[in-house]
């Protein structure tokens, strides 16, 4: 089962898939983002993937299932609720509940619960173990941990308690000046490279592989493994396709501020429009709070050294 | 003396517009106010006497008045990117400038998105939410992504909750005689839209006024003039004189391009007329059911833009057929991802523009010019 897994409402709790890291793709589709254009040509033209699963969360995200209908590969769409409440909870854990059938189904596998409880009990050390690291961000290189996150996410869940343990980031002092980063995935490590290179140090963060991947609640106890899943899932940072824009900027605003950030850089994929419409109050939160805020949108055209150039300059105005 | 069909547009329009700031002369309205997406179970706000506007409608307003660049720049200095939607663009600058064809609409009091139609709608209202400080409640409409009796229950305690919370908000109790009354209007309105459209095939009707008087069915679906109103423009399109035998039939698939006089691609398809678009049947919603709440599920939850490929290319090849096209122009619309993947599956000769529906200078017209001559060619070879 190699099943390609886009963003982080994939339960990890059901069965491994491969976090879906980035792909080199012509991106032919007009107007799309080029973040699900890469990976629809990953689904398509990678023979070691045999499906995929992908969240109903966005509008590029809403229209995958039709690009990919004829791959003849395993696919399934989860319904990540547009709400935070109860009624999101159920559905949510219904529609995780589904997933679970559905890979069954296709890899004519059986996944019994006492499996989906071990698992759940390894992502809650997991998840303890990758805070321990963040809230020491400003002790290690931000580049080493993000490289550290990608590589954990590209292994199978019973080898990264292990790969954790092993490969403790080295303590340095950090003198450059607080960033605050936060986007979409970070496809293009260049960047950060880049972000380390001009003196800034990033103190803290909201992106998919970091904050939204480990911050979700450990739930415990007995009760319905689902909506224990679903509960812990929707508990993350929330994404801006969870149409809460007030809750991320409290929670963002608050460490910011806690952490004294000197300015904020903002990662958007081309065409990506719910970190668009982020930006937009986001940055006129900051604008009120004297804080500079970048924006770096990355396309598969975006020169290493333009965004060289921008983030040398940000740095020399904070 | 009976009623024409002009006095009832007029009646229609001043009714939404009378609160919108170049009319108002300063006057609030009494009621408290919702600014919606198209696809909001309005049912529900009529029964609780709220008045509801729709910022997208106003957008394509704008943009047939020729106002939309400025309002591009505007919204784009405060920090929202061309690339986002067109509609949200262009109501943004208009708010921000306090300027538009109409003025502005009354603020809210609340604010109510769906996401059956696309994901954007309820990004842009976050941004109105922290604009206007008001509250904002989002509707999750599953689709058919989920089993029918899950989304049923789903669907059904959200419009419970969103009975509750504006029922707080206004301080009305919902009457659920107007809320049968106005799905009952609802129901009407679609019939009679549905009888009209279906003369297209035949009927030499003007395509711009078609695709404005579906602007009854989203603003006004639940009012008793609107039915009345399709009715009386569906007699008077059964008088109107056969199309000529001779010009090519083409399907429009996608948004009319509101910036354009015709609202569509007029002194490109000389020869060709438009006998179909799925667009005007997007609210041809099936409020099918025994109670209330079956029937806003069903009629909200399985719209057009919210059910999977399969069962849109279903819908979409029985009004192909209907329309008797030859051809279609499928439209890749730079503000609405959700109908890109509409035209996948049509077995139909079909060029693909790439356009926007409110801004005109997106599109590349020599482009579209020689892939518009190669769909005629296509079409009559086959």
């Amino acid at each position: 089962m190699r099943i390609l897994g886009l963003s982080s409402f994939v339960p990890e709790q059901i069965c491994d898939v491969i976090k879906f890291s980035g792909y080199q793709s012509e991106r032919t589709i007009s107007n799309y983002c080029g973040y699900i254009s890469d990976y629809l040509s990953q689904v398509i033209e990678d023979d070691s993937i045999d499906g995929a699963v992908y969240p109903k969360s966005c509008d590029s995200s809403r229209g995958i299932t039709s690009y990919l209908d004829n791959s003849k590969k395993f696919l399934h769409q989860i319904h990540v609720p547009a709400r935070q409440d109860e009624y999101a909870i159920e559905i949510f854990s219904e529609s995780i509940k589904l997933y679970k059938e559905s890979v069954e189904k296709f890899y004519d596998a059986v996944i019994n619960e006492n499996e989906i409880n071990y698992r759940n009990e390894i992502i809650c050390k997991r998840n303890t173990d990758i805070e321990a690291i963040y809230d020491n961000l400003e002790g290690i290189h931000y580049s080493v941990y993000l490289k550290l996150m990608h590589d954990l996410q590209k292994m199978p869940l019973n080898e990264q308690l292990d790969y954790l343990k092993n490969n403790r980031s080295e303590s340095v002092i950090n003198n450059g000046k607080k960033v605050f980063l936060i986007g979409s995935r970070v496809t293009d490590m260049s960047i950060i490279e880049g972000i380390e290179q001009s003196g800034m140090t990033v103190v803290g963060d909201n992106i998919t592989e970091s904050k939204r991947f480990y911050s979700q609640r450990n739930v415990e106890g007995i009760g319905d493994i689902y909506k224990k899943i679903a509960n812990s899932i929707l508990s993350n940072r929330l994404s801006p396709t969870q149409n809460n824009f007030c809750e991320i900027l409290t929670n963002d605003i608050f460490e910011i501020s806690r952490k004294n950030v000197q300015g904020v850089i903002f990662l958007t994929q081309k065409y990506c429009e719910p970190y668009d419409y982020l930006y937009s109050v986001y940055k006129k939160a900051l604008d009120d709070m004297d804080i500079p805020i970048l924006r770096i949108s990355i396309s598969g055209t975006t020169s290493v050294a333009n965004n060289r150039l921008l983030l040398e300059a940000f740095s020399e105005m904070i | 003396m009976e009623i024409t069909t002009a006095q009832l547009q007029t009646k229609l329009v001043r009714e939404y517009y009378k609160y919108f700031s170049k009319y108002a002369k300063g006057k609030k309205p009494e009621k408290k106010v919702a600014w919606v997406t198209s696809f909001t179970p309005v049912e529900i706000l009529e029964a609780l006497e709220i008045e509801y506007y729709y910022p997208e409608s106003y957008a394509a307003v704008i943009a047939a008045s020729g106002k939309e660049q400025n309002m591009f720049q505007t919204a784009d200095k405060s920090g929202l990117p061309r690339e986002c939607c067109s509609y949200s663009c262009c109501f943004e600058g208009c708010i921000i400038d306090e300027e538009g064809p109409r003025g502005i609409p009354p603020k809210p009091d609340v604010l109510i998105a769906t996401n059956n139609q696309c994901n954007t709608l309820p990004n842009w209202w976050n941004i109105l939410a922290q604009r206007y400080n008001v509250p904002l409640i989002i509707l999750d409409y599953p689709g058919d992504i989920i089993p029918l009796d899950m989304a049923r229950l789903y669907v059904d305690k959200q419009h419970m909750d969103l009975i509750e919370k504006l029922e707080l908000l206004s301080g009305n109790k919902l009457d659920k005689n107007i809320l049968e009354i106005s799905i009952e209007n609802s129901r009407k309105s679609i019939a009679a839209w549905s009888n009209i459209i279906s003369h297209m095939p035949e009927m030499n009707m003007s395509e711009v006024n078609l695709f404005d008087a579906i602007t009854y069915l989203i603003i006004s679906r639940c009012k008793e003039e609107t039915a009345s109103l399709y009715n009386k423009m569906a007699e008077e399109i059964a008088e109107y004189p056969k199309s000529e035998e001779k010009l090519i039939k083409v399907f429009w698939l996608g948004y009319p391009l509101w910036y354009h006089p015709d609202r569509y691609l007029s002194e490109e398809l000389s020869g060709c007329r438009i006998s179909g678009s799925n667009y005007i049947t997007w609210w041809n919603l099936d409020y099918c059911g025994d109670d209330s709440f079956e029937k806003l599920f069903h009629a909200y939850n399985f719209t057009f833009l919210n059910i999977s490929q399969r069962a849109r290319t279903e819908r979409l090849t029985k009004l192909i057929e209907q329309s008797e096209a030859v051809g279609a122009i499928s439209l890749i619309n730079k503000s609405c991802k959700c109908d890109f993947v509409s035209a996948k599956n049509i077995d139909l000769p079909q060029v693909e523009l790439e356009i926007d529906m409110i801004d005109r200078t997106y599109l590349d017209i020599e482009k579209a010019r020689r892939q518009i001559v190669l769909l005629k060619e296509m079409i009559c070879i086959e």
